[in-house]
């Protein structure tokens, strides 16, 4: 019936061709329009979609049968037959920047440059309901902000909306700032009216939405799917949405934001067995976007024994569950101080004011070299990294 | 009246074996504990009654005599005879018991448990009764300890309970795996070694490098002969390995860098003559095959769907019936209206969102998105709908407009042609983008969906711009079955398939198999045309 159908159709093949692949001379897939003077002309009526494409086309000469019947490998097909997880099959896995010298050098001065200067992991040990409190006195007693802050981790009871609509963020978080806040799918609904409401006040815009996937089912990141009547399908994802609150420019202001070093797909490397409340890759595309050293990571509430919290250079984490207990604000603006190139903002009137200070990493003309930058010349395309 | 020793024993063995007293329904309630004594006494050797009072002395010598194992709300006398049982002090009462029968040494053959618990107001019962089964043990026999029919009844417990795979799940994974018929699968080989063997006999005869990039370039099967024919040249490890592995071979020209790494765009490189970043050719095993193989294969899916037996979620005719070929009319989707077309299990669509981007095709408002009425579509089941940067936001508020719950998010994980997440190329405007989502949404409460059988992840590798993994299709059609109607909305000719109907105004012609649809649509046009 189907080939019928096809033959039916008008031959208007160039309207058509877009849609039409054959394979190219690297062996993959291609559209056709690129490779059009070695397609066969008995090819038009064929291969309206790769599966027809197998039934049809075996009277061309090019043997497109077998190839296209191996060219691309079905995970999803594979998964329903062995089990085997899609996400464990993916080939850079442990090194995700393979292949690409340059960008592997850059993430390692970058890493090497934030370690340098960041302050020593501090750690506050405060009660779920003394969070907001110990905010303030923050805020009131010494004028603490913070450039990057981190809220929730990768468990589910993170969520606590009272919570998260008491924080005091307007004060707390310095302009322009950056969020990087955690949610389950399910979540979602409520995050987005939180961003929308009084005390987000709309200046937190949604600018990336991150994924973190665990390896397969054995990962200690893997998610708990038990009790979930709501989903079609098997959870494996951890959403953390990137917001910006303030203006910041990416061909501009690469003082305060280096853009496109990482991507927006973190994928926990194989053979981890111990979870930790947030896994390090994610600390490190906050660290590795923002040039900032001030880092704040809120857990909300009680991440169990399993899943502990690791203290992290540069940040401040607070939460109940967190094991150091050493912060002190005074101590922390002291050690901040020396370990930050410290950049005052002057405003219009020439008044500048240390409330409006950037603590940031200082970056090496190495780095700048070697980071993506928006293209200079508009629309030619760099064809690199 | 002074009780002997010996008439102890037999209390101290009812306090061992009924530690619940201190719960509820009888908390701890001295006449209750009596009433329960007295009967376990009768029914044991037929002992006479003795009143309230006799009863509280004997617990007072009792507790004399053991140390003050028991422990009440007040102390017992003559004014205050209403006095409740708040602990018991096991190891004391074992130790007594022990002493009566004449055992020697300090063997204590019950698990000494102490506890303690007082019920002050309402509230606290009722946490006392809800967490109770995170602390307790559930006894299965509960009479007599000494059978060790004790099940933990603690968080763990419950948990694994809770987290269990139902039958149903696993009958439906099952039923998918026999139904789903199975594609080759290859491994891909990591050995860098062989890449770069096989590499050098397959381009060896190409005296000037140059010329692979043109398209006198051979196809995989001559590949695979020129491997042949150098048979001996290479190892048998290498040679093996080639024909049961995909291998990537590293293309070297005169002009490329090699220490400057991989193409970001590889085979999709628009400029490959003269990029100077590595490129690679997809050496694929060759599959020896043919058609009768595959009706072959499909006859045996069928055989096995006969066999199988569970058959929640499928209709009556589901193992004989022919799916319908692939349907399709071209047509602007703003004015088309939607009450033509019927009703639909499963939706999916792919609008051209208007991303402020400059793309080589139209894009769509978000007020026209919006306002289309989607709810004539679908009384009952699932809708997906691909979303991007900015329009996941909108794709969000649409669905909830719609009628729908969000469900789930699935994933697209985007590979590039070394099955490698793509990492570079500045493809988002923050970060680099490497995947992209699909939400789903649910309407009304379809029992008969297939739920939880693939996960919200699909792996699968870029093509065209815009072209979407066909890997879910295979995934809607385990969700809601390959007979149910299912909608593409804004698909192209690419998009067409058995089972589907597609709309969209990038469609050739159109295809109307279902005979009330097409009556319908003619119907539909003859209006359009007749004033």
């Amino acid at each position: 019936m189907s080939r019928a159908v096809s033959k039916s159709r008008p031959s208007t093949s160039n309207a058509n061709h877009a849609n039409r692949y054959t394979y190219n001379k690297f062996g993959s897939r291609k559209e056709s329009a690129s490779t059009r003077e070695t397609a066969i002309a008995g090819s038009l009526e064929s291969s309206r979609s790769s599966r027809e494409n197998q039934n049809q086309n075996h009277n061309q000469n090019l043997n497109p049968k077998k190839i296209s019947a191996s060219s691309e490998i079905d995970y999803c097909n594979h998964y329903i037959h062995t089990k085997q997880n899609a996400i464990s099959q993916i080939r850079n896995i442990a090194n995700p920047t393979e292949g690409y010298p340059k960008l592997s050098k850059l993430h390692q001065l970058k890493r090497a440059q934030v370690e340098k200067h960041a302050t020593t992991p501090y750690g506050v040990r405060v009660a779920t309901d003394k969070i907001i409190p110990t905010i303030n006195s923050w805020i009131d007693n010494y004028g603490l902000k913070f450039d990057v802050i981190m809220i929730g981790a990768l468990v589910e009871n993170q969520f606590i909306l009272p919570l998260l609509n008491s924080i005091p963020i307007s004060k707390l978080c310095a302009k322009p700032g950056f969020l990087f806040i955690w949610a389950t799918t399910q979540k979602i609904i409520e995050l987005t009216s939180l961003l929308n409401n009084d005390n987000f006040n709309k200046k937190f815009r949604r600018s990336e939405e991150l994924i973190f996937l665990p390896v397969d089912k054995d990962s200690p990141y893997y998610p708990d799917n038990s009790g979930d009547s709501v989903s079609l399908l098997e959870k494996q994802q951890w959403h953390c949405w990137m917001c910006i609150t303030g203006t910041v420019r990416r061909s501009t202001d690469n003082h305060l934001i280096h853009c496109n070093v990482d991507t927006d797909l973190q994928i926990e490397s194989a053979g981890n067995k111990k979870k930790s409340s947030v896994p390090e890759a994610m600390y490190r595309v906050a660290e590795n976007f923002s040039n900032s050293n001030r880092r704040l990571h809120i857990i909300p509430s009680k991440t169990g024994y399993d899943c502990p919290i690791k203290i992290r250079k540069g940040w401040v984490i607070m939460g109940p569950d967190v094991i150091l207990n050493n912060f002190d604000p005074m101590n922390y603006s002291r050690e901040l101080n020396a370990a930050s190139v410290v950049q005052y903002n002057t405003y219009a009137n020439g008044s500048n004011t240390g409330a409006n200070a950037q603590y940031l990493v200082p970056q090496t003309n190495e780095i700048e070299d070697l980071r993506p930058k928006s293209p200079v010349s508009g629309g030619k395309k760099t064809n690199s990294t | 009246m002074k009780h002997d020793l010996s008439h102890f024993s037999s209390f101290i063995s009812f306090m061992l074996d009924f530690d619940s007293v201190l719960d509820e329904p009888v908390r701890g309630e001295l006449r209750t504990i009596m009433v329960l004594y007295q009967m376990k006494q009768k029914s044991d050797d037929g002992k006479q009654e003795s009143d309230y009072g006799s009863f509280l002395q004997y617990l007072i010598q009792l507790n004399t005599i053991s140390g003050n194992c028991l422990v009440f709300d007040r102390e017992i006398n003559e004014n205050n005879r209403n006095v409740k049982l708040v602990y018991v002090n096991r190891t004391r009462l074992v130790m007594l018991k022990d002493r009566i029968e004449g055992k020697r040494g300090w063997t204590i053959p019950y698990e000494v448990v102490s506890k303690q618990r007082s019920f002050k107001n309402s509230n606290e019962e009722l946490l006392a009764i809800l967490s109770s089964p995170l602390h307790s043990r559930l006894e299965i026999n509960g009479v007599n300890n000494s059978t060790n029919e004790i099940a933990e009844c603690d968080y763990e417990t419950l948990d694994k309970l809770i987290r269990a795979t139902s039958a149903r799940s696993v009958l439906s994974k099952e039923k998918a795996r026999l139904k789903t018929v199975e594609k080759k699968y290859f491994q891909v080989c990591n050995n860098v070694n062989h890449n770069q063997i096989l590499a050098n006999v397959c381009f060896k005869k190409n005296v000037d490098h140059q010329s692979i990039t043109k398209n006198s370039i051979p196809g995989m099967a001559h590949m695979h002969h020129k491997i042949d024919e150098c048979r001996n040249m290479i190892s048998q490890d290498i040679y093996s390995c080639s024909k049961s592995k995909i291998h990537f071979l590293p293309i070297i020209n005169s002009h490329t860098e090699v220490f400057s790494g991989d193409c970001s765009y590889l085979d999709t490189c628009h400029k490959m003559k003269t990029c100077r970043y590595v490129h690679y050719f997809t050496l694929n095993p060759l599959i020896e095959g043919n058609d009768n193989n595959s009706s072959a294969d499909e006859n045996e899916i069928q055989r096995q769907c006969l066999a199988h037996e569970y058959t929640i979620g499928e209709c009556f005719s589901e193992n004989h019936r022919k799916v319908i070929p692939p349907q399709w009319i071209n047509c602007d989707v703003r004015y088309l209206p939607f009450s033509v077309l019927g009703k639909f299990a499963a939706i999916i669509s792919d609008p051209a969102w208007d991303i402020h981007m400059s793309l080589p095709y139209g894009t769509c408002k978000d007020e026209e998105l919006l306002s289309l009425p989607m709810h004539e579509l679908q009384d009952e089941g699932i809708i997906l709908l691909w979303v991007t940067g900015r329009s996941i936001q909108i794709g969000r508020r649409a669905l909830l407009q719609w009628g729908y719950t969000i469900s789930d998010e699935v994933i697209w994980v985007k590979l590039n042609q070394l099955k490698r997440t793509i990492v570079t190329g500045r493809t988002g405007h923050w970060l680099n983008h490497s995947k992209e989502h699909l939400l789903v949404g649910v309407k009304g409460n379809p029992a008969w969906l297939n739920r939880k059988i693939d996960t919200d992840i699909v792996v699968s590798a870029t093509r065209a711009t815009s072209r979407k993994p066909d890997e879910i299709y295979d995934i809607v059609e385990r969700l809601v079955g390959v007979h149910s109607r299912k909608l593409e909305i804004f698909g192209r000719d690419h998009n067409t398939r058995p089972g589907w109907l597609t709309i969209g105004n990038q469609l050739q012609g159109s295809f109307i198999y279902e005979t009330e649809v097409k009556t319908r649509y003619q119907q539909y046009l003859g209006t359009k045309e007749g004033p």
